[in-house]
């Protein structure tokens, strides 16, 4: 079976890139529209892609060094260098490190791809939002379609080529691995570029002068724009690349490690990943916007159809080919916990329920009265996502081994199951920023005002999609890390070392203590690379602003280019720490404080970053709308004091929701990943 | 090139300037390396107009053109009670401008607004400006400080706007503030409730009122009177300002 359904997911993958660069090609036959909207449009262009290159530039370095690393440490037969009988096998080392290379250049063109149509789809959409509603949504998302479609695609078909010439699912632990590394480098570094045009933008040109958001006065809006695409379209799609390639791996891995099951069910994440994609290319043809030109509703529509044909496709496949039903229960659960969380991030950041209404409400006490409110919520929010994902875990396990299936497995074939929609859900996500680049060209190029209003409506539903998806990507690597964390112990216990992880053993709590700590350190590592890059920026608006007063008289043309640049450089100086982190400690941990030291890092890591994740990414959407909800004309609109201390909120909640919070679950990934690379060596070589 | 004479109500100056009103307002709201700026209003005035108590043909003769050719942006020609003494025949359009530079321009209207049930709020824009409640409609309003006075406390001209008060006007106590962005709302809500159970016409809601404050609040436009008449600048309907007006509204909004 397991080659037919190989040969099922190479047809799929391709048939996923075949339709994105299809979709690729539709969007570029749109038309752009007035010259002034398309040379605002280059800016925004020019600027992502330079930005894209200087980081593509930084990385291969990066993965070249990594590379060179992993394919002499791979040479040796790891599984017999506790033996003393080591033995030299190149071919593995080469294997391995063509493998890691393979992910982080995979992932690498699902996010240009899905970058460069961005920034072509967003003056498309602009013009089209000139006519109707409909074609600016239909371009918008189908746009975004590219990225998810290429990434599904580019995912599936390297991991699929991997296994069919190697047979051995740990070698796809290289490519899951490359494409974590630039994940995470693409995740942190576009969420602190992202924000620090962003905050920038706002306390100078908003606070300060007074000019409206996507002023063209404001010498940082296109750095704001740009950072759109490199922080939402690029890092958010090599994140979900990252959480989708390592779900799999893990369960590969569980699958080829245990004795219960067949190589069948190694495969088996492979078969459900092509299930998927063929569920959200359907899905995807369901989201449109209906006659009362409502987007939202569209694209939950899509979702909710793809999720629903991808459960039926997964049973009728598990019934028909007699798979464990423990597959079809461990799915349902992974996709169950998946909408949870949504709904959880729904409920904290809508403006029509009490948490946003409340930190509005109280906005007008104050910005610290609005900050207190907000944390607490943002805190509470954590509850029903970890019970949600504690209840996946419970289920996941227990009706997997009802069925006969080994509980662990059922859990990564829960993350699994989640991720395999990501298809949709990331041309959901991609959709978001293209509307808001459209937005951004319609006020930059002077377009008329209903233009500006219907790129409102669309943006809108972009940011719902955006809080669902950073939701959802947080829960699949929460279930994913665990199948991974199993993973980790598997290898370790291969390698002959029996893994122990009791909390009466101090050298383990001290494990977990590090680990616990972690997260928080990144956090504050990514959130101040924020300030001391936007600090910088302020001044160089602000020096714009003083030098030439044209520019606020609209008589001169601010140098973006400043801004641009400025922003780009201080994102990449700023990853080194972070990914030094990443990469570093549990090395670090592992070959010092041993293998068990390092599995109780692991689990402190993923239980503290899946904590800060969730609540750093609800608290700042909740204070972005609650702001949003007192500029709709609430507790004293525009201008008054509530909505001063919303601002304030908001700004403090900015590198929360897009810098800090969605890098962690990356963050975790690639601990778990360089911890199960690792293992053997770990296992071999440790100090206590 | 043309020079301009202006009426500015923030502050309260009368102004040469070489440059059109669009221009002018723009130059005044965000300023020059001396780093003035903020909300600017101000008239334009009949480039004909004299006085005795100004010294406009002096002021006229400083107002040209730099070195570098640049026109003059401004010779101030008087700062101190200059609304009381330009009569309201001479003024032409009003312009009101946004912190950022937007500048709408406004034409006076022989009709006044149709006086409506409930409580006022005036914002008084020169040549003082506290914030004051009310029960009279702008017109009685005015002949109350300007003509008729039954205080001590009177004005030779003012120029002034009427802010909304949205429910508050007929419900002080139960009225949903909505987007009514005014501070101490609590405040706001006693004195308005004083109106509706005391005899008294006006209270003082805020002696030292910023002079700034947002346009969106403006509840249909703008007044100034002095002894020999009042005059109204009515402000476009917000369909319309949002409609033809866009980026004003946009900043105005802010």
């Amino acid at each position: 079976m397991d080659k037919f359904w190989l040969y099922l997911s190479v047809g799929a993958s391709i048939l996923s890139i075949g339709v994105a660069l299809y979709l690729f090609f539709w969007v570029k036959k749109q038309p752009e529209g007035s010259p002034k909207a398309k040379e605002v449009a280059s800016w925004i262009r020019d600027g992502s892609r330079t930005y894209l290159k200087r980081l593509y530039r930084t990385l291969i370095l990066v993965v070249l060094i990594l590379g060179f690393l992993i394919a002499i440490v791979f040479s040796f037969d790891l599984s017999k260098i506790s033996t003393s009988q080591v033995a030299v096998v190149p071919i593995n080392g080469l294997m391995m490190s063509v493998s890691f290379i393979l992910g982080a250049l995979c992932s690498a063109v699902a996010g240009y791809l899905g970058m460069s149509v961005a920034v072509e789809a967003n003056v498309r959409t602009a013009t089209a939002a000139n006519e109707s509603i409909n074609k600016a949504f239909r371009l918008s998302f189908y746009a975004g379609s590219v990225m998810g479609l290429a990434m599904v695609g580019l995912a599936v078909l390297g991991m699929s080529v991997i296994f069919l010439i190697t047979k051995d699912a740990e070698s796809i632990l290289g490519f899951s691995f490359g494409a974590s590394t630039l994940a995470l480098l693409a995740k942190a570094g576009g969420g602190i570029y992202t924000k620090t045009a962003d905050i920038a933008a706002d306390l100078v040109g908003k606070v300060e002068v007074g000019i409206p958001e996507d002023d063209p006065r404001n010498p940082a809006v296109v750095a704001d724009n740009v950072g759109d695409n490199v922080g939402d379209v690029a890092g958010m799609g090599a994140d979900i690349f990252d959480s989708y390639v390592a779900a799999v791996v893990a369960v590969m891995i569980l699958g080829a490690s245990s004795s219960r099951l067949g190589l069948n069910y190694v495969v088996l994440p492979l078969i459900i990943c092509s299930l998927g994609i063929l569920a959200s290319l359907i899905g995807i043809q369901f989201v449109r916007v209906g006659k009362n030109g409502k987007p939202g509703p569209a694209l939950n529509r899509g979702t909710v159809i793809t999720t629903i044909i991808f459960a039926i496709m997964v049973t009728a496949f598990v019934l028909i080919t007699s798979v464990n039903l423990g597959v079809i229960w461990a799915t349902i659960t992974g996709l169950g916990a998946g909408v949870v969380i949504g709904i959880t991030s729904d409920y904290f950041t809508s403006d029509d329920r009490k948490p946003v209404f409340r930190t509005a409400e109280v906005s007008h006490s104050g910005a610290a009265i609005n900050i207190i409110t907000g944390f607490s919520y943002g805190l509470a929010s954590i509850v029903p996502s970890v019970i949600g994902i504690a209840l996946a875990t419970l289920l996941a396990y227990y009706l997997a081994e009802i069925n006969g299936l080994a509980g662990i497995y059922g859990i990564g074939i829960s993350a699994v199951g989640m991720l395999s929609i990501s298809g949709m859900i990331v041309s959901a996500d991609a959709y978001g920023p293209i509307v808001d680049n459209a937005r951004g060209i319609a006020e930059m190029s002077g377009m008329d005002h209903h233009v500006i209003e219907t790129t409102d409506v669309l943006d809108a539903a972009g940011n719902t999609a955006k809080a669902i998806t950073k939701g959802f990507s947080i829960s699949a690597a929460a279930l994913t890390v665990l199948a991974l964390f199993a993973a980790y112990a598997e290898v370790v216990t291969a390698s002959g070392v029996q893994l122990n992880m009791s909390l009466r053993e101090p050298i383990v709590v001290a494990g977990v203590f590090l680990g616990l700590m972690t997260p928080p350190l990144f956090s504050a590592l990514t959130m101040l690379s924020v300030t001391e890059n936007a600090f910088a920026m302020i001044e160089e608006i602000r020096r714009q602003f003083r030098d030439r007063p044209g520019i606020l008289a609209g008589t001169e043309t601010p140098d973006y280019d400043a801004c641009v640049d400025m922003a780009a450089k201080g994102s990449l100086s700023s990853l080194l720490w972070p990914a030094l982190i990443a990469v570093g400690l549990p090395l670090l941990i592992g070959f010092v404080l041993g293998p068990n030291a390092l599995g109780g890092f692991l689990g402190g890591s993923i239980f503290s970053g899946v904590i800060f994740a969730l609540f750093m990414s609800n608290a700042g959407g909740l204070w972005d709308n609650a702001k949003k909800y007192i500029e709709a004309g609430n507790f004293g609109g525009p201008g008054s004091d509530a909505h001063k201390a919303s601002v304030v909120g908001d700004t403090v909640g900015d590198p929360f929701k897009d810098t800090a919070g969605p890098s962690l679950n990356t963050l975790i990934t690639v601990m778990s990943l360089v911890a199960s690379l690792f293992a053997p060596l770990i296992a071999a070589f440790h100090l206590f | 090139m043309s020079v301009y004479l202006y009426l500015s109500l923030i502050p309260e100056a009368l102004i040469a300037s070489m440059l059109s009103p669009e221009e002018f307002g723009v130059y005044y709201a965000v300023g020059s390396k001396k780093k003035s700026s903020g909300q600017a209003i101000f008239f334009q005035v009949n480039p004909e107009f004299r006085s005795k108590y100004f010294r406009i043909q002096e002021g006229l003769a400083r107002c040209v053109p730099h070195e570098d050719g640049a026109p003059k942006a401004s010779i101030y020609i008087s700062v101190y009670r200059v609304l009381e003494h330009v009569p309201i025949a001479e003024l032409g359009k009003l312009y009101v401008v946004t912190q950022d530079g937007r500048t709408l321009g406004l034409e006076h209207s022989e009709e006044f607004p149709v006086n409506d049930a409930g409580l006022h709020l005036y914002k008084e824009i020169a040549p003082v400006t506290p914030l004051i409640a009310s029960r009279l409609n702008a017109a009685d309003f005015f002949d109350l400080i300007v003509r008729n006075p039954t205080s001590l406390v009177t004005l030779p001209a003012v120029a002034f706007t009427e802010l909304r008060l949205g429910a508050l006007a007929t419900d002080p106590v139960l009225g949903q503030a909505g987007d009514l962005p005014y501070t101490n709302m609590d405040h706001l809500r006693e004195v308005l409730l004083d109106l509706k159970t005391k005899s008294v016409a006006t209270k003082m809601v805020d002696r030292i009122n910023p002079t700034s404050f947002s346009y969106r609040t403006v509840k249909n436009g703008f007044y100034v009177g002095n002894e020999n008449g009042l005059r109204y600048y009515p402000m476009p309907s917000s369909e319309v300002l949002r409609t033809q007006h866009y980026r004003w509204w946009r900043s105005a909004n802010m």
